[in-house]
């Protein structure tokens, strides 16, 4: 049978952080009639599914750790009794620390989570408040070792770096903290400015480190995780090895999954699609018994653009984005021809020390992982 | 037939720029209900966008009103209407040949400028009788009475009883057509002597082929007639003759001594009816052309290119279109290292650069890059050649120079007393030459200068407006070459010179300038995954640097819950962003820079 992954949106937060563009809702009260809408869609769509098996679940948001034990325990009773699902699932949770408690931890245990990604984003507490987060270093240390002692042996923890007044000595000593509460995975994300959110109002005030300072922070962040036994698999993404998220791989590796939610994206039958992001018309929609419109990346206006990402072109920039980079065998497999002489850009790349081809593979080393936007805008084909 | 003339009117209206002469037009037209007012477009006699927008007349054009006048006798009254700008000096006199009288407005908020003067000279040099008109008297700061001495101060003619207005209320405005009938006079020719036509403008039409403007000066022209054009001697069959009212043409059955209209012939370019030439009739000719016109030579060069390549036949034609009905407007083929293929145009100015330029991406819907403006050099080599050189890129080798010379302008610019010494510090800094100062009045003064026009073409008139807080305005005109201390300045990136930035520039300037321009080059060029040196040097003598570090960071999309899609998107933009770039070597550079480069305001500093 084929696999897929599903992902579940949860866009619930108590508040929104400042930096954060997902979409999430911060009315509540919404939860239980959007579960009801969850356990219809997945009813309903179910019959598409029946030829597939789903290998991983990820639970992600907003903040799915506001699930209380009884909504969440409708809702995998859902996926249980109306999907296929492998043996040696991963089923990941995004969760918060500020909402969880002992016994929402036992209930999503129970419900088969068996890998918690918990949102810390610094050890500072005065860099937690500008950011906008609920809770404080300690809070977090507290909620870390509670799932711990719940059975969770699974646990990847969430940083940022390049935030406003940090130095690099600030983020090392961050990851000190976090590798020492010994994670299974860590994913460490650059702060981008989003228009749309409350920094992106006060960009200019903030004291942003430059271009050369957020260079240091990265190089010496890979190279602090690496030589702590945490190695990079991924643009901004480090773990044990072993512990790789096989759900966020899916999405690199150019394979399949489901997603619902408002917001959610699927990739399936060959089609990128995702829902509109707007709570009420989605409960409302599925509670009248329709399913949710689609929205096909294929329909969508690309203003005045010619440039095109071909299927060969997104599985390119996907797969650079994992340290193992691109297989010339694999890509030959797939598209029938040899990888270099589609991207012959490449090899001028390789001169000046981005990219690397080791063992049949390129792969960008982390000088290029940095600049990759700018490589991949000029290796890309970008052809219809 | 003389009695038809003497009711006839043609006049010009003169102002300096924003002084309110094309809302006097519009006035005009209304009150003498040529158009009725639910018809009118703001400023109708302004007919292109661009002119609209900008406030400013660019192509002189002509309207016929007929009025009936208090006294209970029909007029005849030609309206052409002038450009109001420095470039355009010669279109004004043009359409001031053509005519027998002028009102010359003046703003009565801001008194007499500039080209309020220049203006005036020309009117008087055609011994035009000038009717003063004082506009603007509705503002709450209007000085009719300074305004009024100013003018017969400075110009010399009698303004007591001359007509105070505010046009664009609407008030007074019949006082201007008394004046119009009363003081201008009327045509006096010949309509039975041989015919002899003055043209003043022409436009292309695509159905008509070329419409040409003339004021019949002598004599009767009807459609059948054949007609030679005296400077060439090109000869054509008449196909039409008429008048031009407020909507377009009228045709008429013939036109005779002191009317305004109208010929179409099935000419093909504007270029043959040269504005200046006398038609006259094949059969039965003028012993004596009227006094022909200077041609319009260009003065600023300039290159433009197509942002992208594939539309130089596009950009091609639109040159061709603006042509047809712009004389002044040159162009040819050249070809740049960095820019790839475009076209070197001459224009008789920077505002008619502007202009060109805006029409060409407004109208043809083209991106362009530009270069910096240039003026020709006249260069004598060693070997005792002289060439002409209007692009810097084509500026020969030191060594191989007995003398450069430059085009020098005499500038005058009017100012408030209090603005003075910064204008005089700049004109210092641009190599002026100081040649007198005259008090207009206790507040205002006249400068003169003696200036190279390769620095009024550089930014001059920004650096004036902002010494100034706006308020100085200035004319110049063309005064010969002068023999010169140049050198030609090339911009260097990654070790490879850029033609496109390569300009002249005087030896004791070119630090300073090479610097300003570097640092610009700095700013305006993105980084990329090596550093960029940018060099600025004379020969092989570098005499500025400076260094764009090396990209090491960009946005890392999160990919977040499998959202591909906006990474896609992402590159696909970014990607669109990078085709509109210019590789130079080894080097990408948006259009956007370039333009940067061209904008240095002296006053920054």
């Amino acid at each position: 049978m084929q696999r897929l992954g599903l992902y579940i949106h949860i866009p619930f937060c108590k508040r929104k952080c400042n930096y954060c563009d997902f979409y999430s809702c911060t009315k509540l009260d919404n939860i239980k009639s959007y579960i009801d809408a969850l356990l219809k869609q997945i009813v309903i769509d179910a019959p598409l599914y029946r030829d597939y098996e789903f290998d991983t679940i990820f639970i992600g948001g907003g903040t799915p750790s506001l699930l209380e034990p009884n909504d969440f325990e409708r809702l995998t009773d859902a996926i249980k009794n109306n999907l296929n699902l492998t043996q040696g699932l991963e089923f990941s949770l995004e969760a918060n620390p500020g909402t969880l408690t002992r016994e929402k931890l036992l209930a999503y245990e129970k419900g088969g989570v068996n890998r918690l990604s918990m949102g810390l984003q610094s050890t500072f507490d005065n860099e937690l408040k500008t950011l906008g987060r609920i809770h404080t270093y300690d809070e977090f240390v507290k909620n870390f070792n509670l799932a711990r002692e719940c059975g969770f042996d699974n646990i990847s923890i969430d940083v940022m770096y390049s935030l406003p007044n940090q130095k690099t000595n600030d983020l090392l000593t961050t990851l000190e903290r976090v590798s020492s509460l010994n994670p299974e995975h860590i994913s460490s994300y650059c702060l981008k400015i989003e228009e749309k959110t409350p920094f992106g109002k006060i960009k200019d005030k903030l004291m942003l480190p430059n271009e050369d300072e957020e260079y240091e922070m990265y190089i010496s962040m890979c190279d602090y995780l690496n030589k702590k036994g945490y190695l990079q698999y991924e643009i901004s993404n480090f773990a044990r090895a072993g512990y790789e998220s096989k759900h966020n791989l899916k999405y690199w590796q150019s394979e399949e999954y489901i997603g619902i939610g408002p917001s959610a994206h699927s990739f399936f039958g060959g089609e990128r699609y995702y829902y509109q992001d707007n709570l009420t018309d989605y409960i409302s929609t599925i509670l009248k018994g329709n399913s949710p419109e689609k929205i096909f990346e294929k329909e969508l206006e690309i203003e005045h653009s010619v440039a095109h990402i071909s299927k060969e072109d997104e599985y390119v920039m996907l797969k650079m984005r994992l340290s193992s980079g691109i297989n010339t065998e694999e890509f030959k497999t797939r598209f029938g021809k040899e990888f270099l002489n589609s991207y012959p850009a490449v090899e001028k790349y390789i001169k000046s020390g981005h990219i690397v081809l080791l063992n049949n593979s390129y792969k960008f080393t982390p000088q290029g992982f940095f600049v990759s936007n700018y490589i991949l805008t000029d290796i890309l084909r970008f052809e219809n | 037939m003389a009695d038809k003339q003497k009711n006839i009117r043609n006049f010009s209206i003169i102002a300096h720029i924003d002084h309110g002469k094309s809302t006097l037009a519009d006035r005009i037209l209304e009150y003498s209900n040529a158009v009725a007012k639910r018809e009118m477009e703001e400023q109708l006699l302004d007919n292109m966008d661009l002119e609209r927008e900008r406030g400013i007349t660019i192509k002189a054009r002509a309207v016929r009103i007929d009025y009936k006048h208090k006294d209970g006798q029909d007029y005849v009254l030609n309206l052409i209407d002038t450009p109001g700008h420095v470039d355009f000096n010669y279109e004004v006199s043009r359409s001031l040949n053509a005519c027998e009288g002028a009102l010359l407005v003046v703003d009565s908020t801001q008194g007499i400028e500039a080209q309020t003067l220049a203006n005036a000279y020309l009117a008087v040099d055609c011994d035009l009788e000038i009717v003063p008109v004082i506009n603007k008297i509705d503002l709450p700061s209007a000085d009719v009475d300074r305004v009024r001495n100013e003018i017969e101060d400075i110009i010399g003619i009698v303004a007591e009883d001359c007509p105070a207005v505010s046009a664009k209320v609407g008030l007074n405005i019949d006082q201007v057509l008394d004046a119009i009938i009363e003081k201008i006079p009327a045509p006096k020719g010949d309509p039975s002597a041989p015919l002899k036509c003055l043209i003043f403008d022409s436009h292309y039409n695509s159905y008509l082929g070329v419409v040409v403007y003339v004021r019949v000066m002598d004599g009767t022209l009807k459609a059948g007639d054949t007609i030679r054009l005296m400077s060439t001697n090109a000869r054509y069959d008449v196909v039409e003759v008429g008048h031009l009212n407020a909507f377009g043409l009228q045709k008429a059955d013939s036109i005779s001594a002191g009317e305004v209209g109208y010929i179409t012939a099935s000419i093909k370019t504007v270029s043959e009816t040269r504005v200046g030439d006398t038609v006259t009739l094949d059969d039965n000719p003028t012993d004596e052309p009227l006094e022909g016109f200077k041609e319009a030579l260009p003065m600023v060069f300039s290159g433009i290119y197509p942002a992208d390549g594939a539309r130089y036949n596009d950009l091609r034609d639109a040159l061709e279109k603006l042509q047809l009905n712009d004389a002044a407007l040159s162009f040819e083929p050249e070809t740049s290292i960095a820019l790839g293929f475009g076209f070197r145009c001459g224009f008789l100015g920077l505002l008619h650069m502007e202009i060109i330029q805006e029409r060409l991406e407004r109208e043809f819907n083209l991106d362009l890059i530009t270069t910096a403006p240039s003026v020709i050099y006249k260069i004598t080599k060693t070997n005792g050649e002289t060439i002409m050189v209007d692009n810097p890129s084509n500026y020969p080798p030191a060594d191989t120079i007995k003398t450069a010379y430059e085009p020098v302008v005499k500038s005058s610019i009017i100012t408030p007393t209090e603005f003075v010494g910064g204008i005089m510090d700049l004109c210092q800094d641009r190599r002026g030459t100081f040649k007198d100062m005259k008090y207009l009045d206790a507040s205002r003064v006249e400068l003169h200068y003696i200036m190279p026009l390769n620095e009024i073409v550089y930014d001059f008139f920004d650096a004036l407006k902002s010494r100034s807080k706006g308020y100085a305005s200035l004319d110049y005109e063309l005064a010969g070459y002068e023999a010169s201390n140049l050198v030609k300045l090339d911009f260097l990136l990654n070790g490879e010179i850029v033609d496109a930035l390569t300009f002249i520039v005087h030896t004791e300037k070119a630090y300073t300038r090479a610097r300003k321009i570097a640092e610009k080059l700095k700013d305006n060029i993105s980084r990329q995954l090596f550093e960029i040196p940018i060099q600025a040097a004379i020969g092989s003598k570098v005499i500025a640097r400076e260094t764009v570090k090396a990209l090491r960071k960009d946005v890392l999309a999160k990919c977040y819950g499998g959202d591909i899609t906006r990474k896609k998107k992402l590159l696909e933009k970014q990607k669109e962003g990078k085709k509109k770039m210019r590789r130079l070597g080894s080097v990408e550079v948006t259009p956007e820079a370039f333009m940067a480069v061209l904008k240095l305001d002296d006053s920054e500093k």
